[in-house]
């Protein structure tokens, strides 16, 4: 049935490709999007206030040990995990940038707070443990751009460490972490931060291991409103920088507003683009063999007969090429993944889209051949042959 | 088998001018005859032939398949009727490039319902006839012109249909070739078949029932 579309399926399968391509990318900021906005509903984010010494990501002051319990304390709230986010490479290059490498230690006495992240999945190996030290568990990025896999070392800050697990692909920050304990990350945090080191040295403040944090995971108790317990926390510690969870989503949001309205102006381009090189690519097969439509009318083939014929045939058409153009989409988007994305994941094929984007093609070619079809067999078989000729 | 009368028909140039091409056809052809239309170029034989065949309506004039006045039927109508009492041979053999020899000649079968082995091997019974049975693999790229229109005509016949219209069908064709298909035309004659031929050829008048002129818009006995 396909015998003579060969140009006809790889017309299709480059729309497709183009549009499944393009719909990728959009997807993935999506995932980011969402994946961030998921994470910041789940806890409430804390931080010491200020603009403090080797305050790494979170660009705040210390958070001391006294004011974890102090929030821990407060009326609603539900385990504080003590953390530090530093950036792996502090050079100005890559700080705060999205694709930024980051080292997060967690005090893991304390279970994970984050509602909707109770635990991070594992793709290999296992997460950290209680009382690991020199041990890590990397974001799925981070391992593929290093090479990395289970019983693999790594250095950080000239220390090596082994790679104890990998995180599965989540499409958003923890791909390109890597965690460690919360006692290690103080270390890299002394070793990479020449002023801590100065002051610590200085015995000019009364500072222990334990106040050496950048941040803090707080989780609510069940009932009680994040917001509230956010306010609340803001209100009985003093020192603190507080973030509500709907005001960060807010915040996120309204950050990624560029990214959404770029994302909308892709997949607006994915349909447009795809969608005109594969209706007019259906288009042209059907008017391309109008001479074929008026012999088969000359052998007896009424209207409905050739339309049936044509649409079955655009159908098979669109399917085939609409399934090698996802592969298309798929191989082109794996290879600049591998190769010019530095492995990061700069598409995703979520279901939703290869499904999405092959009823789509189905849908326009068929729609794309049944309008040329009409036009065609309004001629007479005469002039059909005439003009094919 | 076949009546035409009053077959009128015109054309309107670029210019906005009708040219009148046919202006008032009576033709009757009865099965086993063969009739035979010249002309010069331009004079409107195929459009009497697509006329004749139900591949274009004329302005005016009736026309009727054995007993029934084909002229006045739907368009749905005539396709069954070009299906079931036509057999079409063109000069440029009009073979779907896509479709290999045997296919090509199938295809007549598929608009008529009829399918299964009987119908395939009736179709290669008609290529091993006219001396194409092993090419029937081949696409039609890969045949000669005399190879491609014997496939035509196989096409043309594989419904026994009653009526057979050849448009110049040795035109493209050297003689030998030519003499092979207007062979197998009066082969369908002497089977009971109506057979009207539009040629430039004066060889295609020899066995003929009747040879007309097309001239003026109306055939004149040549």
């Amino acid at each position: 049935m396909l015998r003579g579309y060969l140009f006809t399926v790889l017309g299709i399968a480059i729309g497709v490709a183009g549009l499944v391509a393009l719909g990728a990318m959009s997807e993935r900021i999506v995932r980011f999007i969402d994946g961030g906005d998921r994470f910041v509903l789940g806890q409430i984010s804390v931080a010491g206030r200020g603009m403090g010494m080797g305050t790494g990501f979170t660009a705040g002051g210390l958070l001391p040990a006294a004011t974890i319990r102090a929030i821990s304390e407060v009326p609603g709230v539900q385990g504080v995990q003590a953390q530090i986010m530093l950036p792996l490479d502090p050079s100005t290059s890559q700080f705060m940038t999205l694709t930024q490498e980051l080292i997060l230690g967690m005090d893991l006495s304390v279970p994970m707070p984050n509602r909707h992240y109770r635990s991070l999945p594992v793709r290999s190996g296992r997460f950290l443990q209680e009382g690991d030290r020199r041990v890590a568990v990397v974001g799925a990025s981070f391992a593929t751009s290093r090479g990395l896999s289970v019983g693999s070392h790594i250095k950080l800050e000239d220390e090596d460490y082994e790679v104890v697990g990998v995180l599965d692909r989540m499409l958003t920050a923890p791909d390109r972490f890597v965690m460690v304990s919360i006692a290690d990350a103080r270390a890299q945090w002394v070793a990479k931060d020449r002023l801590l080191r100065t002051v610590l040295a200085s015995g000019g403040m009364a500072l222990t291991a334990s106040d050496l944090n950048t941040g803090a995971a707080v989780g609510w108790r069940d009932g009680d409103d994040p917001d509230a317990v956010a306010l609340r926390i803001r209100e009985r510690v003093p020192g603190v920088n507080v973030q509500l969870p709907s005001e960060l989503s807010r915040l996120l949001r309204s950050s990624t507003a560029f990214f959404s309205a770029l994302l909308a102006g892709i997949g607006a381009l994915a349909f447009v683009i795809g969608g005109l090189s594969l209706a007019n690519t259906m288009a042209a097969a059907v008017f391309e063999r109008i001479r074929d439509f008026g012999v088969k009318r000359a052998l007896g083939a009424t209207d409905l007969q050739l339309g049936r014929e044509v649409l079955a045939e655009s159908l098979a058409v669109t399917l085939v090429g609409g399934l090698a153009g996802i592969g298309l989409a798929r191989v082109l988007g794996w290879f600049i993944d591998r190769y010019l994305a530095q492995a990061q994941q700069l598409f995703h094929f979520s279901p939703r889209l290869l499904a999405g984007a092959l009823v789509f093609s189905i849908l326009l070619g068929a729609a794309a051949a049944a309008y040329a079809t009409a036009r065609v067999v309004s001629l007479s078989p005469a002039e059909a042959i005439r003009r094919g000729a | 088998m076949l009546r035409a009368a009053g077959l009128m028909k015109s054309y309107r140039a670029p210019s906005g001018t009708a040219i009148r091409v046919l202006a008032g056809v009576d033709l009757t052809v009865k099965g086993g005859e063969i009739v035979v239309v010249t002309g010069p170029s331009g004079s409107g034989k195929s459009t009497l032939l697509n006329v004749l065949g139900l591949l274009e309506d004329g302005d005016r004039g009736d026309i009727w398949f054995e007993d029934a006045r084909v002229s006045a039927l739907g368009r749905a109508a005539k396709s069954h009727a070009r299906g079931r009492y036509v057999g079409f041979l063109f000069q440029s053999f009009l073979l779907l490039p896509s479709l290999t020899a045997l296919e090509n000649v199938l295809l007549a079968a598929r608009y008529v319902r009829r399918s299964g082995a009987a119908i395939r091997r009736r179709a290669m019974e008609l290529m091993q006839e006219v001396g194409v049975a092993d090419r029937m693999d081949h696409f039609p790229a890969q045949l000669s012109g005399g190879e491609q229109q014997r496939v035509a005509f196989c096409r043309a016949v594989l419904n026994d249909p009653p009526l057979l219209l050849a448009d110049e069908p040795t035109g493209n064709l050297d003689d030998a070739n030519g003499a092979v298909i207007l062979d197998a035309l009066r082969g369908r004659a002497r089977a009971g078949a109506a057979v009207v031929v539009v040629s430039h050829r004066p060889e295609a008048a020899v066995g003929a029932s009747a040879v007309y002129r097309l001239r003026g818009g109306v055939l004149e006995t040549s």
